[in-house]
């Protein structure tokens, strides 16, 4: 956390000058009540009276000012780092490797984006404060022993025990009401499900028996509301009562003290009025200790994400991709050209994915994946552009190991389109022009014909527009897919793979866009992933996976004659889809 | 001021738009009136704060009297009689703020409770058009966030609240009474720092709201950054994300910053306000103890209690936000509360025969339009407008033990049909019996017991199996489970989970497959063993193992009872009695799937669509197998 302080030494500096000085104004206002009534009210000084309550003015001015200052520039400072923190980590988390994201829950990492750099603010807004408040502790002990050794020992007495009573009690506290939060969670879950799940309620008048759940856990809520409102009684007025028996031991000993003549009546108003200052200050030490606590528990979640460094990174000795000329009809030596040489991958140790597995492209030739679920297609398509790295030998993009090219442009040179498509609430043409923000509108549009998308954007109510995600607009899946597609062709990548990227496309629909998808694949390196027979024809060649290998390799129609295998993976897959196709109604 | 951890996060969900003063009087009425059951706990309490305050305002005049008829005439005794005083007040307020706080907690949690249990049990008693209407987000919010805030002013507001108002109050009784002169003058001091504070509470308000918003804008953009990251990666575009998630993330900031900025111009003023007023004070006083309208003691006191003055205001002015949002999520709670449902139970309702017929008689139904938002406090049912009719007129006869498939494009009305035959809503006109009873004339009870509809998608709730299956007839045994589950063919299939029937399913059943949660929901049916069955036919398919058991359940399920069936695969029609055709609301045709077929009219035709959609999708493959 310090290295995050750094870019804002001086506003520190600044406001700690500012947490001195309020201090300082803080201390001094009660013994300039003390003078007042020693100098002016008692002996009936008007002079006196009107002077010393001008420069009571003057310092109570100065305290409201450096109050402000003081508070503006702790809370700026500490949200200016919660913002750079919050975006560090959203950066950091752009460019950590799929394996991590694959295993760790948008949730988890929203929450430490969110709730846990809440807390680091909150402790470092409590570190001006808190310094602020020492010396007020300080200064004001030094005050009243100069003042009154033995009166100021009496009132004082008590106080450190309300530091103490104060950091206990936020210790108590804290797990209490994490608990409580956990039984509000328990009541929202029952609430939530028996709405959501009203019409089997419903339909066998089981009511009662959520009731009975909903009792349950309303009544956890309140056994736990109470164990801290228990927690609160007993300590609470403990804190209150602690700088009371002070007040006391002032009035009584103080009184004594004023008619004995060792003290004046000033001092004794002062002496209560400097009481009644310390006591925000020790509670608040109690308060910092809690939550220092919580605060360095959520600063090690945070360090935990930044800390991790991205599996999959620059080379250090980065090679370029061999040239090839965009406008040449014939495309060249290194226009594309992919190599599988003995890959093996498993995404956990004893969990194989691939083995031994090789396989060449050449460029420009379309080459459809086929095999069942979980065979290692879609893994074979993401070890491509570095999605994942290879556990033993190398995948070669036109000669070059794809671990020796800079992410960046490998990866534009490498265009995917995955299964489930992903947009972003943006405008549709955004979303197409996603890989290159700044491409003009007739690239666009050219991307979004081709993909045989044009069509429905232009009757979306603001064309291409139209912002994707917002309430009560969206696309059916094949929409979506098509839309995804276009991307993909907008990024004229040397490599396109498809993974199962017509799969939700109304098969009635599909032949649409198979004429443009020729087009695209045309002179272009493709990896199809499909199981739709029509689609699977546009490749040259199928390669029919299963269990990690290369069973059969050949063209449909050789492998639809030869492979038993082929044409059962196709018939199962083929089954699955037509489950899908029946429309249903939706509820009225 | 109260340290930081009041500056973010718990204030910002809390803004509401307030209420009007009438809303505000209702809510109040309202309020005392569901704590009736607590009146002495609530009188009690009253007392106790009442004393609390009167401890708290005792020391400054305690002091007061040492000072005038202690020191000023060195009367050690009259010294002793107040430090006396002083010390047993103190330990009563140390006493009465216990108790306070417990009394205070006991009557807040058991009302919260209380009001958990009161709007659940309302809400499940709602029909289901409440539901339709409502979006569920909204209903639970209601129970979730709403009562959650009333929790955090039970727990953390109240008694401040009502011990600093009672202060404020008994400050300026106390003052007014010592002196009224120098009181008057004191008061001069108030206005001008009520005036602060509603500016203060106006702006901060609507800063607070802004925050609010640009708080949800970060978090979407953060949430859609992690969802999208593959594709961001894929296409290289991870600095333009940074640069637009940077972009939120500095809004947040500045938004941030405009509350910070507020409050620090707020709480030095009302720091300055209370040296302001002892200034006032002092000079004021100064001059009445030269002429002897006061005492020294009595300025002391003064100097002191401007301190219970000015920091109620303070903290009043802080909590006023707690306390409008309490106000706003009860208003709300109230208005849940006096939404009707539309489906209920009629006095001298009887149950309905053992077995029967179901009968639909020239029924004409259409659901409330949306307009009418139950949030509304006047948004009773009967003021709702009704939108096109989705059936009209339509009749069907339903055989004991006949089973029924009704057939019909999206949107025809099926859905509906069957949800009314199950009295999920009541017709606006005609009838639908069961055996010679009106469905409307029924015990509920009796109702749910008879008639059970089985949805598309088998819902379950979070718990074990078992709990699951109870839902259906909560009071049935071990044995009763064991032996619908033998009915249905599907005790082995049930034992083979983790841990057999108290396997937990997680919440939804995500610990389950979309075909075991079936089984689940098509076993629960059978333990509830009604004589009509609804049954939505799921159109997702199954895991190719769990379909065949699913199928073999249904046909144990449907052995002897009555059954309707929204058919989806026309191959469910084709199996069925008797089947019913409908389009745009009304029966087109009734018939067996033969005699339907062979007339050739709309279900003929919906059969010929549906089974070339089914050749379409098997050509492509069977063109290539050639």
């Amino acid at each position: 956390m310090g290295e995050a302080l750094t870019p804002y030494r001086r506003l520190v500096l600044l406001g700690s000058l500012f947490a001195v000085t309020w201090t300082a104004a803080k201390v001094a206002v009660p013994s300039l009540i003390r003078v007042v009534v020693d100098r002016g009210v008692v002996p009936g000084d008007t002079d006196a009276l009107v002077r010393w309550s001008a420069i009571l003015v003057v310092v109570g001015l100065s305290q409201a000012v450096s109050t402000g200052l003081r508070r503006y520039l702790a809370f700026k400072v500490s949200l200016q780092i919660e913002a750079d923190l919050r975006g560090r980590l959203f950066a950091h988390l752009q460019r950590l490797h799929f394996a991590f994201h694959d295993r760790t829950q948008t949730g988890e990492l929203m929450s430490r984006a969110n709730t846990d750099l809440q807390q680091i603010q909150f402790f470092l807004v409590f570190i001006p404060i808190t310094l602020a408040n020492l010396l007020t502790v300080v200064s004001v002990a030094v005050v009243l022993l100069l003042t009154d050794v033995r009166l100021a020992l009496l009132a004082l007495a008590a106080l450190p025990f309300l530091n103490i009573a104060a950091t206990w009690f936020s210790r108590r506290l804290h797990p209490v009401v994490m608990a409580l939060q956990e039984r509000l969670a328990g009541v929202a879950s029952v609430v939530e499900e028996s709405v959501a799940g009203i019409r089997v309620v419903k339909g066998f008048g089981s009511e009662g028996l959520q009731q009975r759940r909903l009792e349950e856990a309303a009544g956890r809520v309140y056994t736990e509301s109470m164990a801290a409102a228990r927690l609160r009684g007993a300590f609470l007025p403990f804190l209150d009562l602690l700088p009371m028996l002070g007040l006391v031991a002032i009035l009584w000993y103080g009184s004594r003290e004023v008619v004995a003549g060792h003290l004046t009546v000033g001092e004794l108003v002062q002496f209560n009025a400097y009481v009644l200052l310390l006591i925000w200050p020790l509670r608040m030490v109690g308060m910092l200790v809690a939550q220092t606590a919580r605060s360095a528990a959520s600063a090690a979640r945070v360090a935990e994400v930044l800390d991790t460094e991205p599996a999959i990174a620059d080379p250090t000795r980065p090679v370029a991709l061999p040239k090839h000329d965009a406008d040449d009809a014939h495309p060249a030596v290194g226009a594309g050209a992919l190599a599988f040489e003995g890959v093996e991958f498993h995404y956990g140790p004893g969990r194989p994915v691939l083995r031994g597995f090789d396989l060449a492209i050449r460029p420009g030739e379309a080459v459809a994946l086929v095999g069942p679920t979980g065979c290692g297609k879609t893994t074979v398509a993401r070890l491509i552009p570095r999605f994942y790295d290879v556990t033993q030998g190398r995948v070669l993009l036109d000669g070059v190991d794809v671990r020796d090219v800079r992410l960046g442009d490998l990866r534009r040179n490498v265009g995917l389109v995955f299964e489930e498509t992903f947009l972003f609430s943006s405008s549709v043409a955004a979303n197409i022009a996603f890989a290159d923000p700044d491409a003009p509108m007739e690239s666009i549009r050219r991307a979004a014909t081709l993909a045989g998308a044009d069509e429905f954007i232009r009757a979306l109510p603001r064309g291409y527009d139209t912002v994707l995600g917002e309430r009560g607009f969206s696309l059916s899946g094949g929409q979506r897919q098509r839309l995804a597609i276009a991307r993909a062709i907008l990024a004229d990548p040397r490599v396109l793979i498809l993974d199962d990227a017509t799969s939700s496309v109304d098969p009635t629909k599909e032949h649409e866009i198979r004429d443009a998808m020729a087009e695209v694949m045309a002179g272009r390196t493709t990896i199809v992933i499909a199981h739709r027979p029509a689609t699977i024809a546009l490749a040259d060649r199928v390669v029919l996976l299963d269990g990690g290998r290369i069973i059969a390799e050949g063209t449909h129609d050789e492998l639809l004659a030869t492979s038993e295998r082929y044409r059962a993976v196709l018939a199962q897959a083929l089954a699955a889809d037509q489950a899908r196709a029946p429309e249903a109604e939706v509820p009225s | 001021m109260r340290g930081p951890a009041r500056g973010t996060g718990q204030v910002v969900d809390g803004i509401e738009e307030p209420l009007s003063p009438e809303e505000a009087r209702r809510v109040i009425r309202r309020t005392v009136r569901l704590l009736a059951p607590y009146r002495i706990m609530v009188i009690t309490a009253v007392v106790l704060l009442v004393v609390q305050t009167a401890t708290l305002l005792a020391g400054p005049a305690l002091l007061r009297y040492a000072i005038d008829s202690g020191i000023r005439r060195d009367d050690v005794g009259a010294i002793d009689r107040a430090g006396l005083a002083f010390l047993v007040v103190v330990v009563v307020g140390f006493a009465t703020s216990r108790a306070v706080i417990r009394t205070v907690a006991r009557i807040g949690e058991s009302f919260l409770r209380d009001l958990r249990e009161r709007v659940f049990r309302h809400l499940t008693g709602l029909s289901l058009d409440f539901f339709d209407r409502e979006k569920a987000g909204v209903i639970v919010s209601r129970m979730t966030s709403d009562i959650d805030a009333l929790q955090e002013l039970v727990q953390q507001g109240l008694v401040m609240f009502v011990v600093n108002a009672l202060l404020f109050v008994g400050a300026i009784v106390v003052l007014m009474a010592m002196s009224p002169l120098l009181a008057l003058v004191t008061f001069a001091a108030v206005p001008p720092v009520v005036l602060v504070s509603r500016w203060f509470r106006r702006e901060s308000n609507s800063a607070y709201l802004t925050l609010r918003d640009r708080i949800g804008a970060t978090l979407s953009s953060l949430q859609e950054g992690l969802s999208g990251v593959r594709v961001v990666q894929a296409f290289a575009q991870e600095d333009a994300q940074e640069e637009q998630f940077r972009s939120a993330n500095r809004e947040q900031f500045e938004a941030h910053l405009r509350t910070i900025s507020l409050q620090s111009r707020f709480f030095p003023a009302i720091e300055f306000a209370g040296v302001a007023a002892s200034v006032i004070v002092l000079v004021a006083g100064g001059y009445m103890v030269k002429s002897d309208a006061v005492t020294v003691g009595t300025v002391a006191a003064f100097v002191l209690y401007l301190n219970n003055l000015f920091e109620p205001i303070n903290q009043l002015s802080q909590l006023f936000s707690t306390i409008q949002s309490a106000g706003a999520a009860l208003h709300k709670l109230y208005a849940l509360l006096d939404e009707r449902p539309t489906v209920g139970e009629r006095p001298g309702a009887y149950d309905l025969p053992a077995t029967g017929g179901l009968g639909v008689d020239s029924v004409t139904f259409a659901y409330r339009s949306e307009e009418a938002a139950p949030g509304d406090a006047s948004g009773n049912g009967d003021a709702t407008a009704r939108s096109e009719p989705v059936l009209s007129n339509v009749s069907v006869a339903v055989a004991h033990g006949e089973r029924v498939a009704l057939v019909g494009p999206t949107g025809a009305g099926k859905s509906t049909l069957a949800k009314l035959m199950a009295r999920f809503y009541d017709p606006d006109e005609g009838a639908v019996c069961f055996g010679d009873t009106d469905l409307r004339d029924a015990t509920l009870g009796s109702l749910r017991e008879r008639i059970v509809v089985v949805p598309q998608e088998g819902f379950l709730f979070n718990g074990t199996v078992r709990d699951n299956l109870l839902v259906g007839r909560p009071d049935a045994t071990s044995d009763d489970i064991a032996e619908a589950l033998d009915r249905l063919g599907l005790t082995d299939r049930f034992a083979a989970f983790p841990d057999g029937l108290d396997t937990e399913v997680r919440e939804r059943g995500s610990r389950l497959s979309a075909g075991e949660r079936q089984l689940v929901s098509l076993a629960r049916a059978a333990l509830a063993d009604p004589a009509v069955l609804v049954l939505d036919e799921a159109t997702s398919n199954l895991d190719p193992g769990t379909e065949l058991a699913v199928e073999r359940a249904l046909i144990e399920l449907m052995r002897g009872r009555t059954v309707v069936v929204i058919a989806h695969r026309l191959s469910t029609a084709a199996r069925a009695d008797r089947v019913v055709v409908v389009d745009d609301g009304r029966v087109v045709e009734e018939g067996t799937h033969a005699e339907l077929l062979a007339k050739g009219d709309h279900y003929a035709a919906l059969y010929a669509s549906w089974a070339s959609g089914r050749e379409a999708s098997v050509d492509g493959l069977a063109g290539e197998h050639e």
